[in-house]
C-alpha cells in the first residue's frame, strides 16, 4: 500500500501532514508513505517516518495541467492521497470534480457547500455561524457592522489569514494587505464570538462517515493554535446530523469543523476544513486513528486497531536530522534596511490561490449567495442630502468648502426632541443636550435651542457662546476638566447642572458654590467608565478611589440636587457594548446614591453616537433604558442625553475639487484633490461617503470601491482623504468631490495648515 | 466563620494526626469561607465596589461568564482569618477561600443561583512545602495542606435546572468535570447548597450527582 501525504509544513501553525503520516505509520506499519511538498523549505519533509518524497516545484513555477497527469498516474497505479492542505484540496477538486477513488479528498461540490463564512453545509448541526459581512459593501456599511459589534471583528482571507480590526485605519491597513496577498478584495469581516474553541474531526469515504472525534483545546500558541488538548467521543446528536451531512455532500476524506463555545454554552461554526486537522495525531494518542480508519473505507485493508494511550495530549519542539538528499537551502537575504527574512508561504500557496480565482472563483468560496448581485461598494447616499446639495450653488463655489445641510440639520433636531418628547413620563423628564464641542456653528447652536436641547459645554468659552446665541444661563450644562476655563466667565445666573471631573474639581466647585461664585441647580460628579479606557470622570478603579468618591459626594451642597454624568463615545466602543455600559453606570450610579443618601436626581449620559446608530436604532431600546433608570434610581427626575455628533456629522458636507488625475500602470489612477486631512481630521476614524458631480451634466455620482487614493493637497505622506475608492469614467481635473458625513470633529477640529 | 473555630472542628496538626481513609475526611466537616461586615459603611463600599466592578468588568459578555477580572485583581496567596469585606478588597493577594467568596457574591448579585463549593486536590509533598512555607512566613494557618493533597475552595454556579459549573476563581478558569488523576487533579468535591437545590438525585456537574453537603469521591 503506499499513501501520498501533502501538507508538511510544521512551524507555528502547522499543517497536518506529519501527523497523518504519524498515525498511517502507526496503523499500516508496512505502507510505503510518501510526503508531498511544494517547496523544500518545510521540515516535515525531514520525517523518519516518510519512506519517500515527491517535492513539485512551487505553485507559481507548476505546470498544473502537466501535474494534474502525474497525479492522475499516481492515483490510477493504485496509490492513495491525502491532502493536507485547503488549496492543494480545492485544486484537486478542480482536476477531479467528480472525485477519485483513490482520491481521499472532498468532491468539488462537496467543497462550494462549505466555502466560508456561510459553510452552508452546516444546517441541522447544533451551531451558529458568526455574523459576517462581505467587504464588497460599501465603506459606510462595513463600518456600521464594526459599531454594531463593537469593534471585535476580524477580516478574513477567503482561505488563511485572519486580522483583528479594532478601529478603522486598522481595517483600512488589513483589508489592503490581505487584498494584496490574495489577489483577491473577496474578504470577509466576522464578528469574534469569545469563549473556548473545540473541533470535531471526521473522516468519510464516498459519503458514510467513518469515524469522528471531539477536541478542546487546552493550550494555544501565540496565533491561537492548538498546542495541548483533550479527545473525546462526539455527543450523539451532533455526530447524527454530521453523518446526514457527509452523506449529503458525498464527503471523502478527513475533514474538521472549527467552533467556539461561548459561555452560555452555544458552539459556534467557524470554518469547516476539507482536510485533517494538524492535531490529528493527538487524536490517534487517544485512540482515534481516523487516518488510518479513512485508508482502511478506501482499501478494505484492515488497519492495526487504535490504542488509547491518554484522553489528552500536547505538543513539543523536536529536533531531527535534515535528509542528505534535501539539504537546507539558503536562508534569504533581507531586503536591505528591514527586519526579518521575509518567507511566509514558501510553496508559492498565494500564487495558487491567484490561479484557482481565474479557474473556478465559485470553488475557493466567495461570500454569499453566489447568484446574488455582488455589491459595488457605493454607499447609498440619503436623499435629504442631494436635495441639501441641490440647494446649494455648486459652480462658483471656492474649494475646499464645507457646506451646511439645512434640511438635514432641521429634521434631525425636529426627531430628537420628538423622540425625547415621546420617551418622557410624568416622572422623569427626557431631555436632549447638544455637545456645543462637537461643532459650535451658529446654525446648529440656534437650531438646539429651538428644540428645546440643553447646551452642553466643556469650556465657559462654550457656555458664553451658548448663551450669547440665545440659551438661558439654566440651559447650560458644564462639565468637563477645562470647565474653568477661561476665567472671568463664569455666568452670573444659575445653571441648570455642573459635572465635577475628579475630586479636586469638586472641591473647587463646592468652594465656588460657598463665596457665591457660582450657582448651578444640580451639582453633581462625572464618573469614569472602569472597564475602558478613558482620562474623563472620577475613577472607581479600586475600592480606596471609590471610597475617597463617597466620601467627597458627602462634601456636595445639600441645597443642590445631586447628579452624575458618564460619557463614552459608542461608535468607538461599539453599540452593544455602549449599552452594557449604561447598564453597568447605572449600578455604579444605584451604589452611589444608597453609600451617599444622595438621590441621583438628574442622569447625563453621551454619546459620541454615530448618527445611523443614534437615528435609526430601535426606539424601543430608549425606551427600555428609561424604564431601567426609573427602576434602579427611583429619584431621577431628568435624564439627559448627549447624542453629539449624531446631530453634527450629517448635517455638512466638505466640498473639494479634483486637482490633478494621475495614470499609472495597468489602468492604476490617482487623483490629487484641493482638500486635505486638515479639512477631513476624522478621516482615519471613519468612512465618508463621497458624491462626485459630473462636470457635463452636474449629475452626482456616489463614489464605489476601487484602487484609487484621493491624496490632499498637503505635502504629507499621510495626508490621503479616502483610500480604495474608483472615479467614474471621464472624471477629470476641476470635477468636484463632496464629502458628505463631514459636520461633526471633521468641522469642528479641522485646522488651517498649508495655506500661506 | 472564623479560623479558630473552624479549628476546632479538625484536627490541624498535620504532623500528629494519622492519614484519613479518604483525602477529604480531614475536612469533612470544615466550613467554607465568609466574609465578616463590620456593619459600617467601610464594608458595604468594599462590597458594593465588588459588585458593580463585576458587572462593568463583563464588558457585555453572558451573565454566566466567570469573573476573571477577580485573578488579575488579586493575587492568590497567603491571607489571614477573619477577614472582613473592607479588610479583603485592600488585599494584593488574597487565599482560595476570599477568593471564592468574592466570586460568590459576584454570582448572586448578577441574578444567578451560586453555591460555594469545597474542592480536595492532589498534587505533591514538593508542591505542599513550598506552600507551608510561604504560608508560615506569613504567620498564616496552613490547616489547609496535608501530605500531597489541599484543600480548595470555589464557587458552583447552577447555570441549568440541576446542572452547575465549578468556577476556580483563584485559578481564573473552569474545574473540569472529567478528572484523570494526577498532579492538580480533582480528589473530592463538596457543593453547599440548601433550600431547593438540595434534593433528589442532587446536583448534575459533568457526568457526576452530586449531593448538596456531602463529600463526592472523584
Amino acid at each position: 500500500m503506499k499513501v501520498y501525504v501533502s501538507g508538511l509544513y510544521c512551524g507555528g501553525n502547522p499543517q497536518p501532514g506529519v501527523g497523518i503520516v504519524r498515525s498511517l505509520r502507526q496503523g499500516y506499519p508496512n505502507a510505503t508513505l510518501v510526503g508531498v511538498e511544494y517547496t523544500n523549505r518545510v521540515s516535515g519533509i525531514h520525517w523518519a517516518d516518510l519512506d519517500d518524497l515527491w517535492i513539485q516545484r512551487p505553485w507559481d513555477e507548476l505546470d498544473l495541467d502537466l501535474y494534474a497527469k502525474r497525479v492522475r498516474e499516481v492515483l490510477d497505479g493504485g496509490a492513495y492521497w491525502i491532502s493536507g492542505s485547503d488549496l492543494e484540496a480545492m485544486w484537486l477538486a478542480s482536476v477531479f470534480p467528480d472525485g477519485h477513488p483513490n482520491l481521499l479528498a472532498p468532491p468539488a461540490a462537496a467543497l462550494k457547500r462549505i466555502a466560508k463564512p456561510a459553510v452552508e453545509a452546516h444546517r441541522g448541526l447544533p451551531v451558529k455561524i458568526p455574523p459576517f459581512v462581505s467587504s464588497d459593501l460599501s465603506d459606510w456599511e462595513l463600518h456600521a457592522f464594526c459599531r454594531e459589534h463593537n469593534w471585535r471583528v476580524w477580516l478574513k482571507g477567503p482561505y488563511y489569514d485572519a486580522a483583528r480590526v479594532p478601529g478603522w485605519d486598522s481595517f483600512v491597513a488589513a483589508r489592503a494587505a490581505l487584498t494584496k496577498v490574495w489577489s483577491t478584495e473577496k474578504l470577509f469581516l466576522q464578528a469574534h464570538v469569545s469563549g473556548y474553541e473545540e473541533s470535531v474531526m471526521l473522516a468519510a469515504y464516498r459519503g458514510e462517515l467513518l469515524a469522528c472525534v471531539a477536541m478542546r483545546k487546552r493550550d494555544v500558541t501565540a496565533e491561537g493554535k492548538t498546542w495541548a488538548g483533550d479527545v473525546g467521543p462526539v455527543d450523539p446528536g451532533f455526530e447524527k446530523e454530521l453523518r446526514r451531512i457527509v452523506r449529503e455532500l458525498n464527503w471523502t476524506g478527513g475533514g474538521e469543523l472549527e467552533m467556539v463555545r461561548d459561555a452560555a454554552d452555544q458552539r459556534w461554526l467557524l470554518e469547516m476544513n476539507p482536510r485533517f486537522p494538524a492535531w490529528v495525531h493527538g487524536a490517534t494518542i487517544g485512540g482515534h486513528n481516523l487516518p488510518a480508519l479513512l485508508v482502511q473505507g478506501a482499501s478494505g485493508i484492515r488497519a492495526r486497531p487504535a490504542e488509547a494511550e491518554a484522553g489528552e495530549f500536547t505538543r513539543i519542539v523536536l529536533e531531527v536530522p535534515v535528509r542528505a538528499d534535501y539539504p537546507l537551502p539558503a536562508l534569504p537575504e533581507p531586503f536591505a534596511g528591514a527586519v526579518g527574512h521575509s518567507m511566509k508561504h514558501p510553496s508559492g500557496l498565494t500564487s495558487l490561490a491567484e490561479r484557482l480565482h481565474k479557474k473556478d472563483a465559485e470553488l475557493i468560496g466567495l461570500v454569499g449567495d453566489s447568484e446574488e448581485e455582488a455589491a459595488d461598494g457605493r454607499p447609498e447616499v440619503p436623499e435629504v442630502y442631494l436635495s441639501d446639495i441641490g440647494a446649494i450653488e455648486l459652480d462658483s463655489l471656492q474649494t475646499p468648502q464645507f457646506l451646511f445641510f439645512d434640511k438635514t440639520a432641521r429634521g434631525l433636531f425636529k426627531r430628537a426632541a420628538e423622540r425625547a418628547h415621546r420617551l418622557s413620563t410624568n416622572e422623569v423628564q427626557v431631555v436632549s443636550g447638544y455637545s456645543i464641542k462637537t461643532n459650535p456653528d451658529e446654525r446648529l447652536i440656534r437650531l438646539a435651542l429651538e428644540n428645546g436641547f440643553y447646551a452642553e459645554c466643556i469650556s465657559l468659552a462654550e457656555a458664553q457662546k451658548a448663551i450669547e446665541t440665545g440659551f438661558r444661563a439654566d440651559q447650560v450644562i458644564l462639565n468637563g476638566p477645562g470647565k474653568w476655563w477661561p476665567e472671568g466667565m463664569m455666568p452670573t445666573e444659575r445653571m441648570h447642572a455642573v459635572f465635577c471631573d475628579s475630586v479636586a474639581d469638586l472641591d473647587r466647585c463646592v468652594a465656588a458654590i460657598k463665596a457665591g461664585e457660582m450657582a448651578s441647580k444640580h451639582v453633581g460628579i462625572r464618573i469614569r467608565t472602569p472597564n475602558v479606557t478613558s482620562r474623563f470622570g472620577i475613577p472607581l478603579d479600586s475600592p480606596e478611589t471609590f471610597a475617597k468618591l463617597i466620601e467627597a459626594v458627602g462634601r456636595l451642597p445639600r441645597d443642590t440636587a445631586f447628579g452624575i454624568h458618564f460619557h463614552m463615545a459608542s461608535s468607538n466602543i461599539g453599540v452593544a457594548l455602549w449599552w452594557h455600559l449604561f447598564e453597568s453606570m447605572l449600578k455604579w450610579c444605584r451604589s452611589i446614591e444608597s453609600l451617599t443618601g444622595r438621590p441621583v436626581e438628574i442622569l447625563d449620559m453621551g454619546g459620541g453616537w454615530f448618527p445611523d446608530d443614534w437615528h435609526s436604532d430601535d426606539e424601543s431600546k430608549f425606551a427600555r433604558a428609561v424604564e431601567t433608570v426609573r427602576a434602579l434610581l427611583p429619584g431621577a427626575r431628568q435624564i439627559v442625553s448627549e447624542p453629539g455628533k449624531a446631530m453634527a456629522q450629517p448635517s455638512m458636507a466638505l466640498a473639494m475639487r479634483i486637482l490633478e488625475i494621475q495614470e499609472h500602470e495597468e489602468d492604476h489612477v490617482e487623483a490629487v484633490v484641493d482638500g486635505s486631512i486638515a479639512e477631513l481630521p476624522m478621516y482615519a476614524f471613519q468612512p465618508h461617503r463621497i458624491l462626485r458631480q459630473c462636470g457635463t451634466t452636474g449629475a452626482l455620482q456616489p463614489l464605489g470601491r476601487g484602487k484609487t487614493h484621493l491624496m490632499g493637497r498637503l505635502c504629507m505622506e499621510h495626508d490621503i482623504v479616502a483610500a480604495n475608492v474608483s472615479l467614474p469614467q471621464g472624471t477629470k481635473a476641476g470635477d468636484m468631490l463632496i464629502f458628505c458625513d463631514a459636520g461633526g470633529y471633521d468641522r469642528s477640529m479641522s485646522y488651517v495648515f498649508g495655506r500661506g | 466563620m472564623y479560623l479558630a473555630e473552624a479549628e476546632a472542628r479538625i484536627d490541624v496538626r498535620p504532623e500528629t494526626c494519622r492519614p484519613a481513609p479518604l483525602a477529604s475526611d480531614r475536612w469533612r466537616d470544615f466550613p467554607h469561607s465568609t466574609f465578616s461586615h463590620h456593619g459600617e459603611a467601610c464594608c458595604e463600599i468594599a462590597r458594593q465596589w465588588v459588585i458593580a466592578m463585576d458587572f462593568a468588568q463583563l464588558n457585555g459578555a453572558d451573565l454566566t461568564s466567570g469573573p476573571r477580572w477577580l485573578r488579575q485583581k488579586y493575587k492568590w496567596g497567603p491571607s489571614p482569618w477573619p477577614m472582613h469585606w473592607c479588610e479583603a478588597v485592600k488585599r494584593k493577594s488574597i487565599d482560595c477561600g476570599a477568593h471564592a467568596a468574592l466570586a460568590l457574591e459576584a454570582f448572586r448579585a448578577r441574578g444567578l443561583a451560586a453555591f460555594p463549593a469545597q474542592l480536595v486536590q492532589r498534587y505533591s509533598e514538593e508542591a505542599t512545602e513550598q506552600w507551608r512555607g510561604k504560608w508560615g512566613q506569613e504567620d498564616v494557618s496552613c490547616h489547609w495542606l496535608d501530605g500531597e493533597h489541599i484543600y480548595h475552595e470555589a464557587t458552583a454556579l447552577l447555570v441549568d435546572e440541576e446542572e452547575v459549573k465549578i468556577w476556580d476563581s483563584s485559578a481564573g478558569s473552569w474545574v473540569a468535570p472529567r478528572q484523570d488523576g494526577g498532579y492538580g487533579s480533582l480528589v473530592a468535591v463538596r457543593i453547599v447548597a440548601e433550600g431547593q437545590f438540595g434534593g433528589g438525585d442532587g446536583l448534575r456537574w459533568g457526568e457526576r450527582r452530586i449531593k448538596p453537603g456531602v463529600w463526592v469521591q472523584i
